[in-house]
């Protein structure tokens, strides 16, 4: 796979210069940017839209359709970038931040262009501590460049960026709650429609992008959309990063074709599992999203095989009725953030799903009741039966209630709660069940029952 | 005692990222700024911190307090010289963070979110810090100084020890970090 060798974003990494708008700029860095300031917006759309752009901070929204949604002739136009980067897993933006800040200017730069926007912002996880830094001397030195401010590239288009830094809370990385937080408060998704590219910030118009959505502009605007799509598999466009961590030899950030399969990821990329042992879980796409077998990974780590191909299992409400979706959809998994997580054979799956329920327990911003109660109930019910107290029951208990958040919610953190759990009882329920078998819960009713016989 | 006043750097900082936002939405927006520079001050944000937040954004202290208790980066009451924090997010829980956890647990006598006695190490269990593939991974900061900038990665027993130790010496094993 030739292609293998193209890197876009990743061309920078582990490279200290490339922070440096000089070396930045010598090595054909804000061209895209410079050119696209006098560019007719329309025109850049039309490139982005041809590029087959898919969002990368989870959902997989084409970009180019959501920009197409703000209403024509909006006199104030928001763009926001969700660097809030907290889905459990990843690691990616973080790494496109820290190395490549200025890949990701260049991209505001031209999505301001296309969109209208005099004031962007930069949504930064207020616990990026390194990065921050980073991305704020970026800022600076194309300031001092007259790339942005009052006259961009001596144009007559004038953009400010500035960086808003969250303060601990994983909601914020959902687009509504992260608007909310930017307002000036708590974090609080809100019901949708409408959506923020007809009413977002302070209620005008609102592109919320991901950071390495963003930092794909200059490559598509220099090479066109066509040659982007052209890179891509059916209707997703692009190379994609992504983020491997556990028990891998080499965990890391990669940025890969869209046809790697998941086998090839942890065997080729990452150089296979630790210690020699087998794989035997893997998140694809950050916890929101169920996980996959050890033989259900020859699908490509695509957005729509991954939501289609029959190789992987639809999961379940209980042994053979399967999950719906909406609609009479089905699900089996998702590319989601890109954060993929390998477990090996001797993880344990029921700690495992516990520490990612508890994870969305606490984070729950408690405005919808079947999330709230839901999440806290699911992960006592979890929580019990990893620590040996499970009774007989447990597994069904717990799919019912992941099956009562899924879909009735505001927001979509109560399905990032509910799939992975049902994914986890639908693909290792054994082990759920061997816990609950050997539960202290279990003797003492058996004991109680002999004591009770004749 | 003296009543406690907004630093001016705070005040610089406001002035800066005032003209950013439209003027009747600007206020508000800076809340949450404006309580991440006066935790560094005062190492805290408590209804002290809230109501002097407050009245120099000339906003509701409710809604201050609201805003404050939402996020968990602010600190309600005291914590110690150095918090050091810890995730034991899946990717660092499958790598062994637990066992670390714990161990900090043991040596400083402490349970989550628990002060030593001698107001030194406040020690807490957070969630991914986006820096899973080199997990257990830690941040620590420093009362009334600025952030540091650094994530202590790869953790296992042998480097916690080494981390606990030099906190203990009063200083942040910086060296550790990447
Ligand atoms: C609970 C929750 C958390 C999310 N966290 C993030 C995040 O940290 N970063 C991100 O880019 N998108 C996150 N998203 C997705 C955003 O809502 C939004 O779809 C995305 O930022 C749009 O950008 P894109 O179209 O470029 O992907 C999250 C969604 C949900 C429901
Ligand atoms: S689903 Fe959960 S996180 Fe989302 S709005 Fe409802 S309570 Fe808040
Ligand atoms: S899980 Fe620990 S840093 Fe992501």
């Amino acid at each position: 796979m030739g292609s293998f060798d193209l890197k876009i974003i990743s061309k920078y990494f582990d490279l200290p210069e490339a922070k440096d708008v000089d070396y930045y700029v010598q090595h054909g860095g804000y061209a895209a940017a410079r050119k696209a300031v006098r560019m007719d917006p329309a025109t850049i759309l039309g490139e982005v839209k041809a590029s087959n752009l898919r969002g990368r901070g989870g959902a997989g929204f084409p970009t180019g359709i959501k920009w197409g949604f703000v209403p024509q002739g909006s006199q104030t136009v928001y763009l926001v970038v969700n660097a809030d980067e907290s889905e459990p897993g990843t690691f990616k933006d973080r790494h496109i931040l820290f190395w490549n800040p200025h890949m990701l200017i260049e991209g505001m730069i031209i999505a301001a262009r296309s969109l209208g926007v005099r004031n962007a912002y930069v949504y930064m996880r207020g616990e990026m501590l390194r990065e921050y830094p980073v991305l704020q001397k970026a800022l600076d030195q194309a300031y001092d460049k007259g790339f942005l401010g009052e006259r961009c590239f001596g144009s007559d288009m004038a953009l400010d960026i500035t960086i808003y830094r969250g303060a601990g809370a994983y909601i914020c990385g959902e687009e509504t709650a992260l608007l909310s937080s930017l307002e000036g408060g708590r974090g609080w998704p809100r019901l949708k429609p409408p959506f923020p590219a007809v009413k977002g910030l302070w209620g005008q118009p609102t592109i919320v992008n991901n950071v390495e959505t963003i930092a794909n502009l200059p490559w598509i605007l220099e090479n066109g959309g066509q040659a982007f799509a052209d890179l891509g598999v059916g209707r997703s466009g692009g190379l994609r990063i992504v983020s491997v961590c556990g028990h891998v030899n080499k965990p890391g950030v990669y940025e890969l074709p869209l046809t790697v399969t998941g086998r090839e990821l942890i065997e080729d990329v990452c150089g296979g599992i630790r210690g020699g042992r087998k794989v035997k879980g893997v998140i694809p796409g950050g916890v929101s999203m169920p996980l996959l077998t050890a033989d259900e990974l020859d699908v490509p780590f695509e957005f729509d095989a991954l939501q289609n191909d029959e190789r992987i299992r639809e999961v379940e409400v209980q042994p053979g009725v399967k999950f719906d979706l909406g609609g009479g959809r089905t699900l089996r998994t998702m590319a989601g953030s890109g954060g993929v997580v390998v477990m090996d054979d001797q993880t344990d799956m029921v700690s495992a799903c516990w520490r990612i329920l508890h994870f969305f327990a606490d984070e729950s911003c408690g405005q919808c009741t079947p999330c709230r109660e839901g999440t806290g109930w699911l992960t006592k019910v979890v929580k019990r039966i990893d620590r040996g107290h499970g009774r007989p029951g447990d597994v069904e208990l717990a799919a019912s209630i992941a099956d009562g958040i899924a879909g009735n919610t505001i927001c979509a953190l109560g399905d990032a709660a509910a799939w992975p759990t049902l994914a986890f009882l639908t693909k290792f329920r054994d082990e759920f069940e061997a816990k609950i078998r050997s539960s202290t819960f279990v003797a003492q009713q058996r004991a109680a029952a002999e004591q009770g016989a004749p | 005692m003296t009543a406690k006043q907004l630093s001016p750097e705070i005040e610089a900082r406001i002035q800066q990222l005032w003209p950013r936002f439209p003027p009747q939405n600007a206020a508000k927006a800076l809340c949450i700024p404006v309580l991440y520079l006066a935790q560094q001050q005062f190492g805290m944000v408590d209804d002290e911190v809230v109501d002097l937040v407050a009245k120099r954004l000339d906003l509701p202290a409710a809604h201050v307090r609201g805003t404050a208790t939402f996020y968990t980066m602010f600190n309600k009451k005291a914590v110690g010289r150095f918090h050091l924090q810890i995730c034991t997010n899946i990717g660092c829980q499958i790598t062994g963070a637990y066992g670390v956890f714990d161990r900090c647990k043991k040596r400083l006598a402490v349970d989550n979110h628990g002060t030593t006695e001698d107001g030194n190490v406040t020690l807490s269990e957070v969630e991914c810090l986006a820096a899973c593939g080199f997990g257990p991974v830690a941040q620590i900061a420093e009362r009334g100084k600025p952030d540091i900038p650094l994530y202590f990665e790869n953790l296992d027993l042998e480097r916690i020890d080494q981390i606990l130790d030099a906190l203990a010496e009063g200083r942040v094993p910086t060296e550790l970090g990447s």
